[in-house]
């Protein structure tokens, strides 16, 4: 029944200045993913869910899954594991689909400005945020486990293991892998017949350990991943001459990372974060011409690796006033065979000041984020752009506040101005490359009301949403005056005026939990670019005016039940908002049943158990696409079995 | 329009690959679009289609018409008149060329060459071939430059070619049957990624770009050849050194062939090259970003910005060129994207703007100023006179 949950860098820290424990904001949807009997397996499918949220899906397990927070661009939306931005200097997207929830505790939105104590620079420094945090493990509780298999539609295959063992006094290790395979195969109209989706097949392999360890003062973990996979990509639906198939293309991954964090508590007004991280990605891609006469024959080759620290303090400099400073510095470097191919270099610093005041009615953040880029490329004599090193820097202010004037009535505020920064495909790549790019920015004010009414056994709850966001200086794509080659200006303007409204009823009855939650987005998103165009005034692609979703649930006597229905309206696949450009509606639902059996207590404190759940997606078969020409699957069903101990 | 294409059942139309009779020859005359001041284009001009790229795995390849007799710019007419083909045209349109009362037309990532009536649109065939690019005629053949060296090896074992690379494989010319609208015999090897090609005097003369392998290791280079392939024994007699990068090529019908370059987009400027009977290359001009032939006269529209990646407009300069000699040309450009030019004299001309690429840009008609500008499909790029 409980959807909010409390972070683990709250519960961390010391109880005596109300202001450590009270939150400024709070996130606008969270999910506390160990309470869900039926959890959805991937972190997309969580975020799917969320209000303000499009994710952009080009279907299959192993298709492209990113994630646009209000009409801000996914390049605005940081992705954070435990405190640490998940990013891809060289497109600035962040691919979900490679997230599964295993091992994952909370999955927080932030629309406006996340603000916590001891939270990284780079944490404050984006514009729209996603947070998935661990479920960590608690010392003390023994040896843990979950052994899971899940599969079905598609020849999905999805085993995964974790195992949780303490080690030492106040320490615990987390060990943990996941598999999947998948064909990727499900039928989709093609025109005037129905196709099976080729090519789309995934397989890949996820190994995980992590540190965790916790004493009076100090909070620590620490983990290494690794990660790997190697997929097809089934390409656009397109008219293709008979016997020619639509795609050959693979590519193979490989990712590793190794990232700790060190809270510590050196007096009850002072403490410290440390934070590091060290990446390398690998990618190799094939368009296979062998396989696919209509292939232009690439064979390309991409590894990026990234170096990262973060120190953040928090003092308390007289209750219930505090002030934190963080400062983050990366280090980027991307290299590849593409032909007239720069190696770029990317040193970038982030740095924070925060101060927050919090009493129990009122409380309220402002924040002040420098971010400076120093970009560096040793191949000066390719390529036909500017190719001066370049320095880029923004200052972003956001100011945060809430107020509660009633029991159960809350209302907070944001205004925030954020920036993104190019990204090394904006700047260098060598088909389209443009090194005078300035960082796209975006204007936000957002606000919330929210009321709450708990007459037991009933929950009420009400909340209404306005938003204003304005992303200029765009970084767009035209062409120039060759026909082959594009250059990136910063030269769009979007105009977002949305509002998001979520209802919820829930009631105790017997030992049954169920509830009911509404969720409705109204996104008005115009291009302002170019007065005078012909697209000037249009609503920009992929943003639907209208979209919502029904959720129901039933939580009780070890069973669970959820039916999910989601609306999403019409929108364009272009700024031209004209009928060949349309993307009808549609409207999805989803089924989960979910039963958990207790078997023997292993130890006092636990259960084992077994949890059996049935996934029935999308059960009218409704055909559409996220993407236009991209068919998302049909009706599916994927089955879980999990043993915990 | 709507109402146009419901007067046509789905009957009516001329099944796919049929050579059957055209029986109505003005079925399209219902299909009207934005009406239009024609009477700056010349007499004996019918229609003038007009081929909207599309953006690559878009699937929006679009045909256009403008007709003469009644000045109605018609958009989507090959939707409109072959509803049972619900792809549509397909994907990226790359050329078009009218032949007798044919409209062939290239559709490159759909791996389709269409063969449709000039009198009313409807498809006459559609022949496969991968990855094509480029179509030029004589009296028996159509000829059509290809990409695809790699398709001939690998998995597709067709049995009679092979390449030495797959990894950068060169390009292909394959010969149509005008008769049977069939592919005859093996293509022949040409060079790396073979863009225009133009027939004169029994020789087919195909300028090879190599945009692609100018991405690929280990060379990382553009070609800069023009292959000469005798029409009779259809095999490579000659290559000739031109320029990188090499685009469009017309024959003048006295001897000359004219071969665009696009130059390699930061040192080597786009331009315009002749080489005469002799195979003799002569530097025409520079600064080249669309063209077009008409009457022996190579038209051609181009900017000294070029290499101006800043976004700003730029300067656009006209001029033409007959028989190796350059003259000036005082046409008005106004458009953001010249994407595609068609000629019918000196001084009257359509202009294609492909705008931001994304969005549907638009055909205009200069005569002494602009005349008129209407919405075409997205990158207007390619014009064929019927």
């Amino acid at each position: 029944m409980r959807l909010t949950a409390q972070e683990a860098d709250t519960l961390a820290s010391a109880q005596v200045f109300s202001v450590k424990a009270r939150p400024v904001v709070r996130p606008v949807e969270e999910m506390y993913l160990p309470s869900q009997v039926a959890a959805p397996a991937q972190v997309a499918e969580v975020l799917r869910h969320f209000t303000g949220v499009q994710v952009k899906d080009y279907g299959g397990v192993g298709g492209l899954k990113t994630v646009n927070v209000r009409s801000l661009g996914s390049e605005h939306v940081g992705i954070f594991l435990d405190g640490i931005q998940v990013d891809n200097a060289q497109n600035m997207q962040v691919d979900l689909g490679r997230f599964s929830t295993a091992g994952i505790g909370t999955v927080a939105l932030f629309n406006g400005q996340k603000s916590r104590r001891l939270q990284t620079a780079k944490e404050y420094a984006s514009g729209a945020a996603v947070h998935l945090n661990s479920a960590r493990p608690v010392y003390g509780d023994g040896s843990h486990g979950q052994a899971k298999l899940r599969g079905g539609s598609f020849g999905t295959v999805n085993p995964s293991l974790q195992w949780d063992k303490d080690l030492w006094k106040g320490v615990t290790l987390r060990t943990a892998a996941e598999f999947l395979t998948s064909n990727g195969r499900y039928k989709f109209p093609c025109f005037d017949t129905t196709l099976v989706r080729e090519n789309g097949d995934i397989r890949s392999l996820r190994l995980e350990a992590q540190l965790f360890g916790q004493s009076q003062r100090d909070d620590w973990q620490f983990r290494a991943y690794a990660y790997g996979s190697e997929r097809g990509f089934p390409g656009p639906v397109i008219r293709r001459a008979l016997g020619f198939p639509f795609s050959a293309e693979r590519q193979a991954d490989q990712d590793i990372f190794i990232q700790g964090g060190w809270n510590r508590d050196w007096s009850e007004r002072y403490a410290t974060a440390l934070r590091l991280k060290y990446a390398d990605s690998y990618t190799h891609y094939d368009t296979h011409p062998e396989k696919n006469p209509m292939a232009l024959p690439y064979d390309l080759h991409y590894r990026q690796r990234s170096g990262y620290v973060s120190v953040a303090q928090s003092y308390v400099l007289a209750n219930p006033w505090s002030v934190d400073l963080s400062t983050d510095l990366q280090r980027n470097a991307l290299d590849s065979d593409v032909g007239q191919f720069v190696t770029p270099r990317r040193t970038a610093f982030t740095g924070a000041l925060a101060t927050r005041v919090a009493w129990e009615r009122f409380r309220a953040a402002a924040h002040l984020v420098y971010m400076g880029a120093w970009d560096c490329f040793d191949s000066p004599d390719a390529g036909g752009w500017t190719r001066e090193n370049g320095y880029r820097d923004a200052w972003m202010p956001s100011l945060s506040l809430f107020w509660s004037p009633l029991e159960g009535l809350e209302w907070d505020a944001y205004a925030k101005r954020s920036y993104r920064l190019p990204s090394f495909n904006d700047l260098y790549y060598s088909q389209m490359g443009n090194s005078s790019l300035v960082p796209e920015s975006a204007l936000q004010f957002g606000t919330d009301l929210r009321y709450t009414y708990w007459p037991r056994p009933w929950y009420w709850e009400a909340r209404v949403s306005p938003y204003y966001n304005r992303v200029s200086d765009k970084i767009v794509a035209i062409p120039t005056s060759s026909q082959f080659r594009w250059t990136m200006l910063n030269i769009g303007v979007v105009d977002v005026l949305g509002m998001d409204v979520k209802a919820k009823a829930a009631c105790q009855a017997g030992p049954w939990d169920i509830g009911a939650t509404l969720r409705y987005s109204y996104q008005r998103a115009l291009d302002h670019s170019t007065p005078g165009s012909q697209t000037y005034g249009n609503q920009i692609p992929y943003i639907p005016l209208h979209s919502g979703s029904l959720t129901l649930s039933a939580h009780g006597n070890g069973w669970s039940f959820a039916w999910d229905s989601s609306f999403t309206g019409g929108k364009w696949s272009r700024t031209a908002n004209t009928p060949d450009y349309y993307i009808e509606p549609w409207s999805l639902s989803d089924v989960t049943v979910g039963r958990s059996f207790p078997l023997k207590a292993v130890r006092e404190s636990s259960m084992s158990k077994l949890v059996v759940s049935l996934a029935l997606n999308n059960i009218f078969n409704t055909h559409y696409e996220i993407v236009q020409g991209y068919p998302m699957p049909g009706f599916n069903a994927l089955l879980s079995v999990e043993y915990k101990w | 329009m709507a109402a146009g294409l419901l007067a046509f059942p789905a009957c009516d139309i001329v099944e796919f690959g049929s050579n059957g009779p055209v029986e109505d020859p003005s079925r399209d005359e219902e299909l009207t679009g934005e009406k239009v001041d024609v009477s700056a284009i010349p007499a004996d001009v019918r229609k003038v289609f007009v081929l909207d790229e599309g953006g690559m795995g878009s699937n929006n390849a679009t045909l256009d018409f403008l007709r003469v007799s009644d000045g109605n710019y018609v958009t989507g007419a090959f939707k409109k008149m072959n509803p049972s083909v619900g792809a549509g045209l397909g994907d990226v349109g790359n050329d078009i060329a009218v032949h007798g009362d044919e409209v062939w037309i290239v559709v490159n990532n759909s791996g389709i060459v269409e063969v449709l009536s000039a009198k009313d649109e409807t498809e006459l065939a559609a022949i496969q071939i991968p990855t094509p690019r480029n179509i030029a005629f004589d009296d028996k053949y159509a000829y059509v430059s290809s990409w695809a060296g790699a398709y001939a090896t690998g998995n597709y074992d067709m049995g009679y070619y092979a390449i030495t690379d797959y990894k950068n494989p060169k390009g292909l010319v394959w010969r149509i049957n005008l008769g049977t609208r069939q592919l005859e015999g093996f293509p022949v090897e040409v060079g790396y990624q073979p863009e225009g090609l133009a027939v004169q005097d029994g020789k087919l003369y195909v300028a090879n770009s190599g945009g692609i392998s100018s991405q690929l290791p280990p060379s990382y280079s553009y070609d800069r050849t023009v292959s000469i392939i005798d029409t009779k024994t259809f095999t490579v007699t000659k290559t000739v050194d031109v320029q990188v990068n090499l685009k469009n090529v017309y024959a003048d019908g006295a001897g000359n062939v004219y071969v665009t370059c696009l130059g390699d987009y930061w040192s080597t400027h786009s331009g315009l090259y002749m080489i005469d009977r002799n195979d003799a290359v002569k530097h025409v001009s520079d600064y080249v970003s669309v063209s077009a032939i008409k009457d022996g006269i190579v038209y051609c529209i181009g900017t000294e910005d070029e290499f101006d990646w800043s976004g700003a407009p730029k300067t656009w300069k006209a001029w033409s060129c007959q028989n190796g000699t350059k003259s000036s040309l005082s046409w008005p450009v106004d458009a953001t994207t010249p994407y595609g030019l068609c000629a019918f004299d000196a001084s009257t001309y359509l202009l294609g703007d492909a705008g931001d690429y994304f969005n549907p840009g638009n055909v205009s008609l200069y005569g002494g100023g602009k005349k008129w500008t209407v919405t075409a499909g997205v990158c207007p790029g390619h014009f064929a006179i019927w």
